[in-house]
């Protein structure tokens, strides 16, 4: 038996998007505010069991939230030395994000800005969600693997891996993580992930907006069209944030001659030579 | 093969019996009871279904080959079967540095550091891995550093053109057993903690192959002409994991005032930010 060529379920998929894409750009703004009704749609790829398939390689296309080298989730520029309103807007993006913070926690942020060597995944650690799926646009894609009990992420970026239950089970008891737990359900072609245990680590970005272990994200998965997954987040924290946080954007499909990589940052990581010893580094700094 | 059929005809009743008993001993030799099994199949009809969790029962993460017992590590013997004297062939300069490698190894595996463990130790560590399947895709994710390999079909060819610490995997069925040829590993991985090591001239061919419900046999046949005088393989059995609600948890390293990383538990209330960090988190104002 020959091994079945991933893209197998491509040509299908292809032949759909072509009359969709050119709707997909307009997407966004139709429906910024309200999902549409859940009718299935006839045209998406779809697993024997009905649901939606969301399986490939997946890119977070360019108009994300988190730019490309520049990682701000609110339009902080950190080469402007932390000054708010970057160059979002000007990229065609979608409109910066304005967190409210409680007074406590936007004094930590402003700290946590001038010491942007401490952010979490600048040490290779677990990126935690949303920003597993948010990472600056273009650069790492993520492979979905999905049967009828589970939906898997699996992140190029930090090789962090996501095995979504798709059965709507509750949380673990005394359980923190980077990545918290994570469970799911299909609301029609929605699949809505609940993520929930975070153990209060980790960034949303390089500048300094952060999160603590309070976190509730609800994440909404929905296949747009074959080359196309729309993903919704919204992030509540009341120790943090005054209100929720709503993030928004698109996965695009990644040409089937394309491969998802190893990702090694532990391994042979050398950004901290760089950095002095005031700055966490091993850097002696020359006076 | 012939003697395989055979053995069917008359012990088919006790074959079932056989496998377990060999389970249990934690035997390696499962695929000479003489009981093909044929695993169930995915919603194609077709592609094996080795989707569950999934770990070893031995203690070859610490040595493949066979050792006595130590702390905390019970003994076992080699789960090396070829050469049949469990001994990895080294040429003489390489079981040299095997020899140093085992006298630095509590500070030298580079499993210490919390490195990705590599191929094929992953599959043989003392923690569980998840396969993840469905038609046309293949990927085994390990709790071990959370690291994952995505296994692509053999139909293209390998992305050899940089060292990576998992390999790159190309994979096709013989009839249900998966198997693996992988390459482009670093030279900076030990097979396990005794310094058992490899060049980045290996070349692995994987084996995965179901001999009952719950029991996959993996075989590694291993060839790197830098560094032993001729291929040799490994043989191991993973078990599967069955406890309602098992699955594979987050496993991250925090470093301590030194920069050393420690693997710690997410049930470890230790994990937790406010536990151990005190910048964040002051006391609310009056």
């Amino acid at each position: 038996m020959k091994a079945f060529p991933i893209s197998s379920c491509l040509g299908f998929a292809m032949a759909v998007c072509v009359v969709l894409s050119t709707a997909s750009s307009s997407f966004l703004a139709k429906h910024s505010t309200q999902a549409p009704a859940n009718a299935p749609s006839p045209t998406l790829p779809r697993l024997p069991g009905g649901r939606p398939d969301l399986q490939g390689l997946w890119l977070k296309s360019a108009g994300g939230f988190q730019g490309l080298f520049i990682g701000s989730l609110d339009g902080t520029n950190l080469a402007a030395g932390g000054a708010r309103g970057g160059g979002r807007g000007a990229r065609g993006g979608p409109a910066p994000t304005r967190y409210e913070y409680t007074a406590d926690a936007e004094a930590e942020r402003l700290d946590r800005l001038k010491r942007g060597y401490e952010d979490p995944e600048a040490r290779c650690h677990l990126p935690g969600v949303p920003r597993s799926l948010d990472q600056p646009g273009g650069l790492y894609p993520v492979q979905i693997i999905q049967d009828e009990k589970y939906v898997a992420l699996l992140h190029e970026a930090m090789h962090d891996v996501r095995i979504i239950p798709t059965n709507d089970s509750p949380h673990p008891k005394s359980y923190w993580a980077w990545d918290g737990d994570s469970r799911g359900r299909w609301d029609g072609d929605t699949l809505v992930v609940d993520v929930s245990n975070f153990n209060g680590r980790t960034w949303l970005d390089m500048a300094g907006n952060f999160v603590d272990e309070n976190e509730h994200v609800v994440e909404r998965f929905r296949l747009v069209d074959a080359e196309t997954i729309l993903y919704e987040a919204t992030i509540t924290d009341p120790s943090v944030f005054l209100k929720p946080v709503e993030m928004r954007f698109t996965l695009k499909r990644v040409p089937a001659d394309q491969q998802i990589l190893e990702y090694s940052c532990l391994e042979g990581e050398r950004s901290l030579q760089h950095y002095t010893e005031e700055d966490g580094g091993k850097k002696v700094r020359v006076k | 093969m012939n003697s395989r059929k055979s053995r069917l005809v008359f012990c088919s009743a006790v074959a079932g019996g056989l496998v377990a008993a060999l389970a249990l001993t934690g035997a390696a030799q499962t695929q000479k009871s003489g009981a093909p099994f044929s695993p169930a199949r995915l919603w194609d009809g077709k592609t094996p279904d080795f989707r569950g969790i999934w770990q070893v029962r031995d203690t070859a993460y610490a040595n493949i080959e066979g050792h006595p017992a130590e702390k905390g590590i019970a003994a076992a013997r080699s789960i090396v079967v070829d050469p049949p004297d469990g001994k990895i062939p080294y040429k003489p300069d390489a079981l040299a540095q095997r020899q140093a490698n085992y006298r630095n190894r509590a500070t030298a595996d580079p499993s210490l550091k919390c490195y990705q463990a590599g191929v094929p130790r992953a599959a043989y560590l003392p923690t569980p891995l998840q396969i993840l399947q469905s038609p046309g895709n293949f990927a085994i994710v390990y709790q071990d550093n959370h690291a994952f390999r995505v296994f692509h079909p053999e139909t293209r060819p390998h992305f050899d053109s940089a060292d990576w610490w998992m390999g790159d995997t190309r994979y096709r069925w013989d009839g249900d057993t998966l198997v693996a040829d992988v390459v482009a590993l670093t030279d900076q991985l030990w097979f396990d903690q005794a310094g058992n090591f490899h060049s980045t001239e290996i070349h692995i061919v994987e084996r995965y192959r179901m001999t009952g419900v719950d029991t996959i046999e993996y075989e590694a046949r291993i060839e790197d002409p830098m560094v032993y005088s001729k291929p040799w393989t490994l043989r191991t059995v993973l078990y599967r994991i069955k406890e309602p609600g098992a699955r594979i948890i987050e496993d991250e390293c925090l470093e301590d005032a030194n920069g050393v990383r420690h693997h710690i538990s997410p049930y470890d209330p230790k994990n937790l930010l406010k536990s151990d960090y005190s910048r964040w988190k002051k006391p609310a104002k009056k």
